[in-house]
């Protein structure tokens, strides 16, 4: 089966900005992958290509080996998409709202719809736009899921709820996951939401990609180096120095390893996710400001 | 999609029929009156070429009666494109709350989602353009008796091209929503374009859709019976060959005291001083309204293909 995303060279350009820059990935089937990056670092952008709400600038991006904006009919019914700020029509009803996905989906599950609306307690007659943020969010869910996408998008999804809803909200997405034969993609710039529901991770910065892994390979391959003051060069030569920091007398790198470091004079730690996660996105941040004085 | 496009275009519907109840129900006691008026006046042999002393009060009385109602009604050419901007409403929410979103990613294209949108508001602009004008025909039956529909308030209400300006006002406020993004501002300036073409078309263009025919006839004998209904549009003194002359009121003057009234029409005709009249046949009704029709239809369509195109390709 051909991979649900597969990205090469894909690039998007906005007047003279470029929101994504040769982007090169591919989400394997069944994966629940997070989409981590600042604001502004192309999420957003990456997530509306995938799903065909906007066309390249450069480069290709395929769904299930389709093209999105060429082929929406072969991408579109296999794709659950949620977008930033789970856009909704406010005077529908929620009775409505799956109305719509009923009339706008050939493979619409009607009674997981209804059954989900009714497990969370949603009064059905009650209109959208009086329901609050977290019930919103879950109503978006509910379309997105009825209609038994193989691939769901999730564009921050809980970037404007609050702790509780944030929390029922991801339990109800992995349920989903749990059935199984669901790939995830989903966007956050709050890296503590995705890590108890995901198993890859993509690091978007400056509208590049930083990485793409599974997160258990990135754990097992990242590590923080501490020893007497040093340069980081001879350690740079063997493996990808990620971050370095330097005090009177000591230098700690934290370093993708390549194989194992050998080098005797280094303490090895072992480093959590959102460590790893920072100092990528800090070395995006240096990498930026270095554009800019040069500039 | 049908639904899903009914259903967002529900409320717009819903006033645009409220707007033809209340319109009907001023028209319909009112044009039932003036129906009854007509007849038990027997106004209808009255509108020969010359009608006698009884018919001419019995006119007068029905004009002032009626006159004030037939100026508002004027104003009702405001209604088309009224409904029209308000039916290009769904649409421009749709960008301006970015829900498009959610219709463009359940499974249906951009394109059939788009003509759905589309095709229900054009439909409706249609539907409601069809009762206005029958609703505004049958009313104003017993004036076009006598004064014939060629008159501006007339005409813009008649015919078809009521489904020309709603077209076009739909187009406009779809045009200019879709790149603004905002429904109410959008629909504000559609309607004052669509006011502003309106008053162009009616005060410039219309007259010179076709060209005029001319006629030189004797000035106080009340014209020709040609001229009965027909859009004049200029008229003046003239020479037996049509060319300006001034009216010679020292020779054909006011009535010599004690005289009788005297005859200048036959005096100025003896001067050699006619009526030249430049002016659109009252037969010319059928052609004018394809003109204007064709003419609204095709700018609308222009500007819906483009609110179409430009929401397929740019929106995102």
């Amino acid at each position: 089966m051909t991979a649900p995303v597969h990205a090469h060279g894909l690039g998007k350009r906005y007047g003279a900005t470029w929101a994504l820059r040769d982007c090169t990935l591919e989400i394997p089937t069944g994966s629940v992958t997070a989409l981590v990056g600042p604001n502004g670092a192309g999420k957003t952008t990456l997530l509306q290509l995938v799903v065909g709400l906007s066309r390249p600038t450069d480069g290709s991006v395929r769904v299930f080996g389709a093209d999105p904006v060429g082929d929406p009919a072969a991408v579109l019914q296999h794709v659950g998409f949620v977008a930033q700020e789970h856009p909704l029509y406010r005077g529908f009803t929620i009775a409505d709202t799956l109305k719509l996905g009923l009339k706008m989906n050939p493979n619409w599950d009607d009674e997981l719809a209804h059954a989900r609306i009714e497990q969370l307690g949603l009064p059905i007659r009650r209109k959208v736009g009086k329901l609050s943020g977290g019930q919103q969010a879950q109503v978006a869910l509910t379309l997105a899921l009825a209609k038994r996408p193989d691939l769901l998008v999730l564009d921050e999804p809980v970037a404007s709820l609050d702790p509780l809803a944030r929390r029922e909200f991801l339990q109800s997405l992995m349920e989903a996951v749990a059935e199984g034969g669901l790939t995830v993609i989903l966007s956050s710039h709050i890296l503590a939401d995705l890590e108890r529901v995901c198993d890859h991770i993509i690091i978007l910065a400056n509208g590049r990609t930083q990485l793409a892994s599974p997160i258990d390979d990135v754990v097992a391959t990242h590590r923080l180096l501490t020893g007497p003051r040093a340069d980081a060069a001879a350690i740079a030569r063997m493996h990808d120095v990620v971050s370095e920091r330097h005090t009177e007398r000591q230098t700690s790198l934290l370093v993708r390893a390549n194989g194992h470091v050998y080098d005797a004079t280094w303490e090895l730690h072992e480093v959590d996710l959102e460590e790893i996660v920072l100092a990528y996105l800090a070395r995006d941040r240096s990498a930026m400001a270095d554009t800019v004085r040069s500039a | 999609m049908i639904w899903v496009s009914w259903r967002r275009q529900r409320t717009e519907t819903l006033v645009t029929a409220a707007l033809l109840a209340l319109l009907a129900a001023v028209l319909v006691p009112t044009g039932i009156e003036m129906a009854s008026t007509f007849d038990r006046d027997g106004l209808a042999a009255c509108l020969g070429a010359q009608p006698g002393q009884a018919c001419a009060s019995a006119l007068s009385s029905f004009n002032s009666r009626f006159d004030s109602l037939g100026s508002f009604i004027a104003w009702l050419t405001l209604v088309p494109g009224l409904i029209g901007v308000l039916l290009a409403a769904p649409l421009v929410l749709e960008l301006e709350h970015r829900t498009h979103r959610l219709a463009w990613t359940q499974s249906v294209s951009r394109a059939r989602w788009l003509a759905g949108k589309l095709g229900l508001a054009i439909a409706v602009a249609l539907a409601a353009s069809l009762v206005f004008t029958l609703l505004v025909t049958w009313w104003r039956a017993p004036m076009v008796r006598i004064d014939g529909r060629l008159d501006q308030s007339v005409f813009d209400s008649e015919g078809t091209v009521v489904s020309g300006y709603t077209l076009f006002a739909l187009g406009l406020a779809a045009a200019v929503g879709v790149v603004w993004r905002r429904a109410v501002a959008s629909l504000v300036v559609g309607f004052v374009g669509y006011f502003a073409a309106r008053i162009f078309v009616d005060t410039w263009l219309r007259q010179r859709f076709l060209s005029p025919v001319t006629t030189t006839f004797n000035l106080l004998s009340g014209g020709p019976d040609k001229l009965r209904h027909a859009w004049v549009l200029n008229e003046y003194p003239s020479d037996r060959a049509g060319h300006h002359v001034r009216i010679p009121f020292d020779l054909c003057g006011p009535p010599p005291p004690g005289g009788g009234k005297p005859d200048i029409g036959n005096c100025l005709a003896d001067h050699g001083v006619f009526m030249h009249a430049t002016y659109l046949p009252a037969g010319r009704f059928w052609a004018l309204q394809g003109i204007e029709t064709a003419l609204f239809c095709g700018v609308a369509l222009v500007l819906l293909a483009f609110a179409a195109w430009w929401t397929y390709s740019r929106a995102d």
